[in-house]
């Protein structure tokens, strides 16, 4: 009787999927420190310091500033604690230029994550609006 | 199968124990239907006679009651055209009824034949009815958006339009794009039930008949359709309620528009009553609507020839 | 004889398979891809596909507060259908004085549909108090009409032999009912379940009518009203459509063939 119950196409999928959200909560749990890490260069490809590095909100209804760091010796930034699960990040420095305006999505709220591609200085690139701006039509 | 309220005698001893223990099990028998009498009491009977009441009555809440005699018959009957537009729309959305009936037929006869995946063929196709109404009402108001819905870009890419078109938007189109996502909907239940209907034709019927020399058209029309009846009358029935009872994919798809193009009998009740705070009026449309509702219910019913729509209910 | 070749049967099948899925496929691509209001032709199949709207829907929609407050007017409407229906069902399985008036007032509160009754049920809701409450939500779904026949069928279904014996063996009332009548009524029972649920779990105009605060809303009530936030489409939207879908879609999969069978012996709701 039991193991009907157990073998039951129903029990199994839902089973697993309550294994399946155990597991990926127990997870984010350990994994939710927020480090967000990336480096910043310019066009020929040479770490920048002191590059200032603007993270705002990419959500549906702001774009409000969320933190603000500057790079170290090597090039690297480094966000904690940021709070959130998508973002915008471009970086800046005077005199060498602007970043792309680089588009972070996250699989959960303060995922730690590392940027693959470092964000790029260009002199030809415009900064964009920093204070709170309301997002109309995505 | 009753079972007859007294015990067999089985003593010769009568009077007061028995009647005791028949007053026992009255009271056992009342105490069990008690929670559904008053469920439905409280929530189908007496609300029926509060409208009736408060269709001839001023009230708003908070404020006694004055007697308004036929006053609100008077504007919903001679006054309100949105009311009559509203009776219109319903009866036209009962259209969809037969429409669905007849491609559900189809698709029956189809996966009545002993092929190989009947069973999943069955599912997907049934697959859209247990869905919630407003979800389906938001996949196809998606479905009909103007610049990026797949109607619009279907009827660009055939041709048959040379713009972006929102037929949810015009008026003459508005109606016969609610009614396709209820089609779409309601399909899969009405072929289950006509492949019920099939599957209780018995075999020989058919086997006689070709021995007769019958094509398979004479086939399905002498024998197939009229052993069908009770199948479609059920569904054009369970149709004809739809168009009483589409409240969610309305609000949903268009909120009655453009204009009052697809308002129904029951949107209209609800903005009555709960929009515009009117609810002795808005019990007067609900009056009105139950009574056209029974009427219809009644036609159909005679036309069914006998009781149709109860095919399933225990007798 | 020659095996007959269905191949034009399979053929049409799968166009109207196609066809009937074609709004749900579209709908789950988009939660993929996002819109795109300047791409036309739009894509048939997913360009990009990644699963960031879901994580957007996710944080910014009270999904699980929804879901959880389906879940619980569900449980608590089968939980009332299942008692209250049963034992209406088997009092139905005996002859008592006042019978059929009893049948009547059940057949004509059928013939009266919900819809009908708005407005004083919200009345009543609120005089007792109930508007906003989780009960207030699930109280007029305590009992179907319908669902009450289909175990008086049931019941009336199970041989009197059996019953007769068991009252000989000294039996009460309530074990007959548990032990005899209830195991050979799974079907019913499994109607019940089903129906019950499904009613309750898309109901969408009694959540409308007596729901005030977002934190009550159930998850047709949750998905209207978050439509009207957004003027545009956005793949978050359909993120959240997707994820509102997904439990009926789950649950009517994994117990279709019961589900079919429910839905076509309790075919008009009560």
């Amino acid at each position: 009787m039991l193991k009907t119950v157990l073998l039951n196409r129903a029990t199994i999928v839902l089973g697993t999927l309550a294994v399946a959200i155990i597991v990926w909560n127990i997870y984010i749990a350990g994994n939710d420190d927020g480090i967000l890490v990336g480096t910043v260069v310019d066009v020929s490809g040479q770490p920048v310091t002191d590059a200032k590095v603007v993270a705002s909100e990419l959500s549906l209804i702001s774009r409000n500033v969320i933190d603000i760091q500057t790079t170290d010796e090597t090039g690297q930034f480094r966000f904690d604690r940021h709070d959130h699960h998508a973002m915008v990040l471009q970086a800046t420095k005077d005199g060498v230029g602007n970043s792309r305006r680089v588009e972070v999505r996250l699989y959960y709220q303060n995922q730690n994550k590392t940027l693959s591609d470092a964000l790029v200085l260009d002199p030809d690139v415009k900064q964009g609006p920093l204070v709170s701006e309301q997002s109309g039509s995505n | 199968m009753s079972e007859a309220i007294a015990a067999p005698v089985r003593t010769s001893r009568r009077g007061p124990m028995i009647q005791k223990r028949r007053h026992r099990q009255l009271l056992l028998i009342y105490t069990f239907l008690l929670p559904a009498l008053v469920i439905f009491g409280t929530y189908r009977l007496v609300p029926l006679g509060w409208n009736f009441v408060l269709s001839f009555q001023f009230w708003t809440p908070g404020k006694t009651s004055e007697f308004a005699g036929l006053f609100h018959y008077e504007e919903m009957l001679v006054y309100d055209d949105v009311f009559w537009q509203a009776l219109w729309n319903t009866l036209y959305y009962m259209i969809s009824a037969p429409i669905a009936v007849v491609i559900a037929i189809g698709l029956a006869l189809l996966v009545h034949q002993p092929i190989r995946g009947r069973e999943a063929y069955r599912t997907i196709i049934f697959l859209s009815y247990p869905l919630m109404a407003v979800a389906v009402g938001v996949i196809w108001q998606w479905l009909f958006n103007e610049e990026v819905g797949l109607i619009s870009y279907l009827l660009r890419l055939t041709g048959l339009s040379q713009e972006p078109v929102g037929l949810l938007e015009q008026t003459a189109t508005a109606m016969p794009a609610v009614m396709a996502a209820g089609i779409w909907q309601i399909l899969g239940f009405f072929m289950v039930i006509i492949l019920t209907g099939l599957q209780s034709i018995p075999e020989h019927l058919y086997e006689a008949a070709k021995i007769d020399g019958a094509n398979a058209f004479r086939r399905f029309y002498r024998i197939t359709l009229p052993l069908l009846r009770p199948s479609i009358f059920l569904c054009l029935i369970i149709g004809i309620i739809a168009s009483f009872t589409s409240f969610d994919l309305i609000f949903v798809m268009t909120n009655g528009g453009p204009g009052r193009a697809t308002e129904l009998l029951i949107t209209y009740v609800y903005k009555a009553a709960f929009t515009l705070t009117q609810f002795d009026y808005a019990a007067t449309l609900t009056v009105a609507m139950f009574i056209f509702f029974v009427a219809i219910a009644i036609i159909a019913n005679f036309v069914a020839g006998g009781e149709a729509g109860k095919v399933d209910i225990a007798n | 004889m020659k095996s007959k070749s269905y191949i034009g049967t399979h053929i049409t099948l799968i166009a109207v398979a196609f066809l009937m899925l074609v709004p749900i496929y579209w709908v789950v691509k988009t939660s993929l891809t996002g819109e795109n209001i300047f791409a036309y032709p739009p894509a048939m199949l997913p360009v990009d596909p990644h699963p960031f709207f879901y994580v957007d829907a996710w944080y910014f929609i009270p999904f699980s507060r929804f879901f959880l407050n389906s879940v619980i007017v569900a449980t608590m409407a089968i939980i009332a259908n299942l008692i209250i229906n049963a034992l209406a069902g088997y009092a139905l399985t005996k002859a008592f004085p006042g019978k059929r008036w009893v049948i009547l007032l059940l057949l004509s509160s059928m013939m009266i549909p919900f819809h009908a009754t708005i407005i004083p049920a919200y009345l009543i809701t609120r005089d007792l108090g109930l508007l906003n409450t989780h009960l207030g939500l699930a109280l007029p779904a305590f009992s179907h009409i319908v669902l009450i026949f289909v175990f008086k069928a049931s019941f009336d279904a199970i041989p009197p032999s059996l019953i007769d014996a068991a009252r000989i063996d000294g039996l009460s009332e309530w074990r007959i009912i548990y032990k005899i009548m209830l195991p050979l009524s799974l079907p019913a029972i499994a109607t019940n379940i089903i129906l019950s649920f499904i009613w309750s779990w898309n109901d969408f105009l009694w959540p409308l009518l007596i729901v005030r605060d977002v934190e009550m809303h159930t998850l047709p009530l949750g998905l209207s009203a978050f439509l009207s936030y957004f003027e545009s489409t956005t793949g978050s939207l359909y993120a959240f459509a997707v994820m509102v879908l997904a439990p009926g879609m789950l649950v009517f999969i994994l117990a279709q063939r019961q589900f079919v069978r429910s839905m076509t012996s309790g075919a008009t709701k009560g």
